[in-house]
């Protein structure tokens, strides 16, 4: 017997996304509700100007809109799917609109950010389990995760930044997140 | 040296985290992707990571900006959706009123549609879209159609975006949505004379470096024409449209039935 969702369709954010597939405006209305301000918080993080997140922040819901049909509940969490779609899209716009050589330039004077996420903080359940996650890592692991998700840099970029070898930092990365996934209980 | 396929998918594998970060430049995201679609572990392994980063980024939630709702609402309530993909049929099923759902990103600006005249002209522009290039029918035609109904669709949500209309001599209206930031416009035409078969409508960007073809309209179906995007605008630019034989020209032989200055 198939376990029983944890909610039914219609009232979870992967229930309403099916609905919006359907050409729903009022499931699409509780979607913006839902995550539209998450998405509007990465893409800020990673583009910084406020009128160009505004307009990645548009093209990724209306994306959203256009495209919830290719959401596949087999395949992660709708939150997953959407901020995936997000992060991908302001860092897709970085990239294209900044030249390397400046951007190179923009690294060597960065500063760490994980005190972003930590100051940034209000007393919201989801950022304190984000924040004790992110303090259970190495300093390492850290850094390479918030400056690749919050800052969006290549993991050629962070190795610069940092000063380790590529190599360590792919290894870096890809163990932050399996800690991190374990930390935060969101593993399948 | 020669990679052997357990170190070749070792290597691929250490990707997993900075792939689920999109920490990883286009060369290496296409290959770890090409690694990706034959490894079943691997994409459970993305994931599950793809969780662990959606909480990254849903504690960095901010307030929306006022507005940005109720502009992507009125987009998308003129923006088709994509239909699931089991339903995708063969290309050639897919010609005449079905080819219409193979692309059809068209959004619209909230204010632009609310603007005096606006709405009218952004239902014209919203069929223009789902028609205007269903008639190509080819396979190739509708890939640019997908590519093409994107940037369409950045041009008219950017927040510059703003909206001109013109009479055609020899009848019909131009509508140019232009966004000076992109240094792009999106042009559709409703009501053009209709040529004979051996000419086209070409349309042009005339400069001070020159003049260069932006290419034919797209054979209109219910009096429409476009939508056809033109980046690469500059200062000074003026759009012009002529007829010319269904081929193209090289450069404009005929008047002038429409010169805007932009």
């Amino acid at each position: 017997m198939r376990p029983a969702p944890a909610t039914p369709a219609g009232t979870d954010l992967a229930g309403q996304i099916t609905l919006v597939a359907r050409g729903d405006a009022a499931a699409f209305d509780v979607i913006f509700e839902q995550i539209g301000p998450s998405v509007f918080g990465v893409v800020k993080r990673v583009i910084r100007d406020p009128a160009q997140s505004e307009e990645v922040t548009q093209e990724v819901l209306l994306e959203v809109w256009r495209t919830a049909s290719k959401f596949d509940a087999g395949r992660g969490s709708a939150t997953a799917w959407v901020m995936t779609l997000a992060h991908r899209r302001a860092v897709d716009r970085v990239r294209s609109v900044q030249k390397e050589a400046d951007r190179e330039r923009r690294i060597a004077s960065a500063e760490i950010p994980y005190d972003e996420v930590i100051e940034a903080v209000e007393s919201s359940l989801e950022r304190e389990r984000v924040r004790r996650c992110l303090s259970s890592l190495t300093d390492v692991q850290r850094e390479s995760v918030t400056l690749a998700y919050y800052r969006g840099y290549t993991y050629g970029q962070v190795a610069s930044l940092l000063g380790v070898p590529t190599g360590t930092v792919k290894t870096r990365m890809r163990d932050a997140l399996i800690r991190l996934r374990d930390c935060l209980g969101v593993a399948e | 040296m020669k990679l052997t396929k357990q170190s070749q998918n070792r290597d691929a594998h250490t990707l997993a985290g900075a792939y689920a970060m999109d920490a990883i430049p286009a060369p290496d995201r296409e290959r770890f992707e090409r690694h990706l679609a034959g490894c079943e572990e691997c994409a459970r392994e993305i994931t599950s990571l793809r969780e662990a980063t959606a909480m990254l980024g849903t504690a960095a939630a901010e307030p929306l900006p006022a507005g940005l709702k109720e502009r992507v609402m009125a987009a998308a309530a003129m923006t088709r959706q994509q239909p699931p993909a089991q339903e995708t049929e063969p290309v050639r099923q897919a010609r005449g009123a079905r080819a219409g759902t193979w692309f059809g990103s068209l959004a619209w600006p909230g204010r632009l549609a609310l603007a005096a005249g606006g709405a009218a002209a952004a239902a014209v522009l919203a069929v223009a879209v789902v028609f205007g290039v269903a008639n190509g029918s080819m396979q190739q035609q509708l890939d640019q159609a997908q590519a093409s109904s994107h940037q369409i669709a950045v041009v008219l949500t950017a927040q510059d975006a703003a909206m001109t209309t013109g009479p055609v001599a020899g009848g019909g209206t131009a509508t140019i949505v232009m966004s000076p930031s992109r240094h792009a416009l999106v042009f559709t035409a409703q009501g053009l004379h209709a040529l004979p078969a051996s000419r086209g409508y070409e349309l042009w960007l005339i400069g001070p470096d020159g003049t260069r073809s932006i290419g034919m309209l797209p054979a209109g179906s219910h009096g429409m024409t476009g939508p056809v995007i033109a980046s690469g605008l500059r200062q000074g630019d003026h759009l012009a449209l002529t007829a010319e034989p269904a081929d193209g020209s090289a450069r404009p032989d005929t008047p002038m039935m429409l010169d805007m200055v932009l």
